[in-house]
């Protein structure tokens, strides 16, 4: 069972092309490492309720304005922390289920998971400094 | 009972969404089984049912997009210095109009959660009177049992099956607030309001936009008649006026498919007894609307519907002939096919079922507007009718043809600005029905009717002092009568 969890793991994890194999130095690769798309409900299993970083959880939709641009200055500011924090995309519309299992009314709401546990959230469009208070606060600086 | 739901919604819509969130506020355990078939081109959408998805929310969105292009023609006028010609892109337009419907499909889905009502996304049919299955879209089959089951499927758009052609190459409304391209050049046929609306707003926007019509405008909103020609005469004409085509008195007989992908349409010519033709980018079809009730199989429970119609036939309480089965909505008999009466209609029974009401729905003088580029308001009885009821000699109309002030610097033309309200000439001179053409129809007569609810008389009408300068202020000063023959154009200050 570990063994199998573990090749989940291995295989979930984004695929390491030559950018990537230059060390963490660019920070467009640390961010793709950083930030992914739920794919389905065992994935949120593993690579959020599992995980053994925090894990900001990103709720967004295609036909959301705010969204696009909450969405980016989020992941920004999550590469900035270069893995102490993980970043989570859930499309409502695609993960409907999920999306109603936490609550989600409005979107962008986003949720701050540590260990399983809904720790934090909001909802609706922050600035930087605002976000950068929200991910200090999940990772317990 | 055994039955594992108080109330079983089929019909995610204005109505069936209505009645059951009234129903879970009563603490009832509630369901709802929603579905959409795609339409012969392919387009389907989410939770909300027609208004929210193909009906009134987009409609009236891309109308605003057609308004907004005239008031960037009128701003000239008021000092603004815009470049003419003014361009529109339909994407834009078809891209945030659809998100906002994306948005509702959410919000509908949030609420049932929030109401702890169960939703379903299945296609359901009766078993029996208490039971209804279903199949998901993976295919997993679902039965769901209630003490109450209430259909409100509403309806679809019909297509004119015995034009050649009509179904592999037409679109109707179910497609068209759904495209990512512009439709081009135009044909929406025939007559009714839909037609109008979308004729009205794609020329609005630029487009090259035809109206064929066999016979009259506006054939009754709801019931096939000529209740409104006067009214409906006006609309079309200020459409034309302002470039939408109308092909009078002609009806398809085919519709073919050209190399460039164009449509070749031929028609009829009525009046000329003469075939024509012409090619087109996009023929929609506005023929009518089909409740949906074919594959809800009542037959095997009893559930009678029109003959004629084929909707389902109910009591002044939206029951249907089945115990315990109720139908609200565009799916039943008789009823205006409108939103706000699908929701008042559902809630009220939901209230009667659950909440110790007797209220009955009322159907009269429901007010309603087309919204077709110069709006057209009404509450009441029309003109026809209120002659067909009480008899000529009965009846006074008053009328007025008046001139909105924003047209004036405008230089717009008014020639279609109208209104008229429709009184008994006996005793207290009870105000039957109002009629109003011009900018904001609706936001007119919304207010009115509710004077014309508490059975409002012409003299209180006049007793009450107009807003101005507004449209709205003509209807308190309505004193010309069609009797009279006098001219019945009236000027403001």
């Amino acid at each position: 069972m570990a063994q199998r969890l573990a090749l989940q793991r291995l295989l979930s994890l984004p695929t390491r092309g030559p950018l990537a194999s230059h060390g963490r130095a660019l920070g467009t690769s640390a961010g793709r490492r950083s930030t992914f798309n739920v794919q389905d409900g065992s994935d949120f299993q593993d690579r959020v309720l599992n995980s053994s970083k925090p894990v900001v959880v990103d709720f967004h939709a295609q036909w959301c304005g705010p969204c696009k641009i909450l969405g980016p200055r989020l992941e920004k500011l999550v590469a900035k922390l270069e893995g102490q924090v993980l970043m989570a995309k859930v499309d409502i519309d695609d993960h409907t289920d999920l999306a109603i299992e936490y609550e989600v009314g409005a979107v962008p709401t986003v949720l701050a998971m540590k260990n399983g546990d809904v720790v934090d959230k909001f909802v609706g469009i922050k600035d930087e400094d605002q976000l950068e208070a929200f991910l200090k606060k999940l990772i317990g600086a | 009972g055994k039955n594992e739901y108080d109330l079983l919604v089929i019909g995610g819509g204005s109505g069936g969404l209505a009645c059951a969130k009234e129903a879970a506020g009563f603490g009832r355990k509630v369901a709802v089984m929603d579905y959409v078939e795609p339409s012969p081109q392919g387009t389907t959408w989410g939770l909300g049912g027609t208004c929210v998805n193909v009906g009134c929310i987009p409609k009236k969105l891309m109308h605003q997009a057609a308004l907004l292009g005239s008031a960037l023609k009128d701003a000239q006028h008021y000092g603004w210095n815009i470049s003419q010609p003014v361009h529109h892109t339909w994407s834009v337009m078809a891209q945030s109009v659809q998100n906002y419907v994306k948005s509702l499909n959410w919000g509908h889905r949030v609420q049932l959660q929030e109401k702890k009502v169960k939703y379903f996304n299945i296609r359901g049919s009766f078993s029996d009177p208490h039971t209804v299955r279903g199949l998901t879209k993976a295919g997993k089959e679902t039965v769901v049992t209630a003490d109450n089951i209430v259909i409100a499927t509403g309806g679809r758009p019909k297509y004119p099956m015995q034009v050649a052609g009509a179904l592999e190459y037409g679109i109707t409304s179910d497609d068209l607030f759904w495209l990512k391209e512009s439709p081009g050049k135009t044909l929406p046929s025939f007559i009714l309001y839909v037609s109008l609306e979308c004729a009205g707003f794609l020329t609005g926007i630029g487009l090259d936009t035809t109206v064929m019509m066999r016979s009259v405008p506006l054939r009754g909103f709801d019931q096939a008649s000529t209740k409104y020609l006067q009214m409906a005469s006006l609309v079309t004409e200020h459409m034309e006026s302002y470039g939408t085509k109308f092909l009078k008195r002609c009806f398809p007989t085919k519709v073919e498919k050209l190399k460039s992908n164009r449509l070749q349409v031929t028609w009829k010519n009525a009046d000329l007894d003469t075939e024509e033709t012409d090619s087109f980018n996009t023929v929609m079809w506005a023929v009518g609307r089909a409740p949906d009730t074919k594959t809800l199989n009542l037959e095997t429970v009893g559930v009678k519907t029109n003959s004629d119609t084929g909707k389902i036939i109910v009591d002044a309480s939206e029951a249907t002939s089945v115990p315990h089965i109720y139908a609200v909505g565009d799916i039943t008999e008789g009823r205006p096919e409108l939103t706000p009466v699908a929701i008042a209609a559902g809630k009220l029974l939901a209230q009667r079922l659950f909440g110790q009401s007797s209220e009955l729905m009322d159907y009269d003088n429901v007010p309603t507007t087309v919204f077709t580029p110069l709006e057209y308001g009404c509450v009441g009885l029309s003109e026809e009718a209120a002659v067909q009821r009480h008899g000529s000699d009965n009846i006074e109309v008053y009328h007025a043809y008046y001139k909105p002030l924003e047209f004036t610097v405008a230089e717009r033309d008014a020639t279609q600005c109208y209104m008229k309200m429709v009184c008994l000439r006996e005793r207290e001179q009870r105000i039957l029905g109002l009629h109003f053409i011009g900018p904001n129809a609706g936001e007119v007569i919304q207010g009115f009717a509710l004077g014309i609810k508490c059975g409002a008389t012409y003299p209180q009408m006049m007793q009450t002092v107009g807003i101005h300068p507004t449209c709205a202020e003509e209807v308190t000063k309505l004193h010309i009568t069609k009797r009279s023959g006098l001219d019945a154009t009236v000027t403001g200050c």
